[in-house]
C-alpha cells in the first residue's frame, strides 16, 4: 500500500514525524501539494503554514523558510517526505502575546528608519524579517482557533 | 625544628584536600553535562543528515549546475577560518589541540599566499590568537557550552557575508569532533563552498540518482542553499564541541582529583614520619636530660 511518512525536523529537534495522507506547502514557484507515490523532489519552502493531514486531522506546522525532500521511504511503497526549517513551530505552540509584541516592535522599528538609508539598510531588513515571522506566527495562531 | 615540618605539611595537606574537592566536583558537573550535550547532537542529526542528503541529491540531479558552486577557484586569495573552542580552560586536551591545529591551518595558508580573516568561538581561541599578534576579525563568547541555532545563525551571517560579497573565495573551520566518548579529533572542514557529503552507499538519496526533480533548478536552490547548509554544519561542530569539552573536562578532572588524592597520600606519609621523628627526639631528650640528672648526683 502507498503510505506517506512526513517529517517536520528543526537543527535543535525533529519537531514531528508520522505517518499522514498529504503534505501541503508553498515553495518560491508556488503551492504544492504532496501525496503518496509523489515522485522524488527537491526544493525550498518560503515563509508559510505548512500543513500535513492525517486520519487524526490537519496538524499546522508555521514554517520560516526551509527545504523540503520527497523520496522512497525505507518500506516498499513508503514516500518520505522530509521538511528541514531552521525556525519552526507547531501552530498550537505559538505563543500569540510573543508574536504580537515582536509585531508591535517590528512595526514601530520599521516606521523608525527609510529604506534607502545606507546605514539603516541591514536593521531594516533585520526588522522587516522580524515583523514576517511575528505575521506568520500570528496567522498559524489564528488558523488554529 | 620539627614541630615547624609538621605544620607547613599540614597546611599543604589542607590545601591539597581543598583542590581535590573543586576538581571533583569540576569532575561530576561535567559529568552530568555529557548526556545532555550528547542528547542535542541526535536531536540535531536528522536536519543535518536532510541538509547532506538534499546537498548530494542537487550535486547528483545537475552535476554541471552544481560545480558551478562547489568548484575552489584556482588561486584562492582570501579564505576566512572559523576556529571553535572552549570559553573555559581546566578541559584537558581540549583547547589547546583545537588552537595548534587551528594556527598550524593559518600559518599554512599564510605561507601559499592566501590571505586569512580569522573568526573564533569561544574565549579561548580568540585570547590564544591575540597572544600570537593575529589579528581576530570577529569573536563569539558565551554560549559554547550551550549553543542555540540562534547563536549559530549570528556566527554564520558573519561568515557568509564576505563569501557572498566575493571578498573571500574558502571558509575553513576547525573544531574538536566527537567521535565516541573515548575518542575526539580535531577536524578542519570546508564550509564553502559546499563539499559533495560522503555518506553511506546505501543511503537511500544514492538510489534515486537521476530522476529527482528540482524547484527551483539546482543552481538556484544550491545558492540559496549554501548559508543554510553553513549553520548546519557550524551548529553541528558547536553542538559536537560542547560535548568534546564536557567529555575532556570530566576526564582531566577525574584525573587530577585523582592525583591529589596520590598526593595527599604521600603528603600525609611524610607528615606522619615527621612527627614521629619529632616525637623520639623529644624523648630522647627527656630521656638524655634525666639521665645527665641522675649521673650528677
Amino acid at each position: 500500500m502507498a503510505t506517506l511518512t512526513v517529517e517536520i525536523v528543526s537543527p535543535e529537534k525533529a519537531l514531528w514525524a508520522g505517518e499522514a495522507s498529504a503534505l501541503i506547502a508553498r515553495s518560491s514557484e508556488g503551492n504544492f501539494t504532496i501525496l503518496p507515490q509523489h515522485t522524488p523532489t527537491v526544493g525550498d519552502i518560503v515563509s508559510s503554514i505548512v500543513r500535513v493531514e492525517t486520519t487524526e486531522g490537519e496538524i499546522a506546522f508555521a514554517v520560516h523558510t526551509g527545504y523540503f525532500q520527497v523520496g522512497p521511504g525505507s518500506e516498499d511503497g513508503e514516500t518520505l517526505a522530509t521538511v528541514l526549517a531552521g525556525i519552526a513551530e507547531r501552530t498550537t505552540e505559538i505563543d500569540v502575546a510573543r508574536a504580537q509584541v515582536a509585531k508591535e516592535a517590528a512595526e514601530a522599528q520599521l516606521a523608525g528608519s527609510s529604506k534607502g538609508d545606507q546605514d539603516d539598510s541591514v536593521i531594516y531588513l533585520i526588522a522587516l524579517a522580524a515583523l514576517e515571522r511575528a505575521e506568520l506566527r500570528l496567522r498559524a495562531a489564528g488558523l488554529q482557533n | 625544628m620539627a614541630g615547624g615540618q609538621e605544620r607547613v605539611l599540614r597546611r599543604r595537606i589542607k590545601s591539597v584536600q581543598s583542590t581535590r574537592k573543586i576538581t571533583k566536583a569540576m569532575e561530576l558537573i561535567a559529568a552530568a553535562q555529557i548526556p545532555r550535550s550528547l542528547a542535542r547532537i541526535i536531536a540535531n542529526r536528522p536536519y543535518r543528515l536532510g541538509m547532506q542528503r538534499i546537498i548530494l541529491e542537487a550535486t547528483l540531479g545537475d552535476p554541471a549546475g552544481a560545480a558551478k558552486l562547489l568548484a575552489l577557484p584556482e588561486k584562492v586569495d582570501t579564505a576566512l577560518v572559523l576556529v571553535i573552542t572552549g570559553d573555559r580552560g581546566l578541559s584537558g586536551p581540549y583547547n589547546n589541540a583545537t588552537l595548534r591545529a587551528g594556527e598550524r591551518l593559518v600559518v599554512k595558508l599564510q605561507r601559499e599566499g592566501t590571505q586569512v580573516r580569522l573568526f573564533c568561538v569561544g574565549k579561548k581561541a580568540a585570547a590564544y590568537f591575540r597572544f600570537r599578534g593575529l589579528e581576530v576579525e570577529e569573536s563569539f563568547v558565551g554560549f559554547v557550552d550551550r549553543p542555540t541555532f540562534a547563536d549559530v545563525q549570528l556566527v554564520a551571517s558573519h561568515l557568509a557575508a564576505p563569501y557572498l560579497d566575493g571578498e573571500a573565495q574558502q571558509i575553513l573551520m576547525v573544531s574538536m569532533r566527537y567521535l565516541s566518548a573515548g575518542s575526539q579529533a580535531v577536524d578542519v572542514q570546508q564550509l564553502l563552498p559546499l563539499v559533495i557529503p560522503e555518506l553511506p552507499v546505501n543511503d537511500q538519496s544514492t538510489k534515486l540518482k537521476g530522476y529527482t526533480e528540482f524547484e527551483p533548478e539546482v543552481e538556484k536552490l544550491l545558492y540559496f542553499l549554501a548559508p543554510r547548509a553553513l549553520e548546519s554544519e557550524i551548529y553541528s561542530a558547536l553542538l559536537e564541541g560542547a560535548a568534546s569539552f564536557h567529555t575532556s573536562q570530566q576526564r582531566a578532572m577525574a584525573a587530577a582529583t585523582d592525583n591529589a588524592d596520590d598526593l595527599g597520600q604521600t603528603l600525609t606519609r611524610v607528615m606522619n614520619r615527621a612527627r614521629q621523628d619529632s616525637i623520639t627526639t623529644e624523648i630522647m631528650e627527656i630521656v638524655g636530660g634525666a639521665e645527665a640528672l641522675r649521673s650528677g648526683k
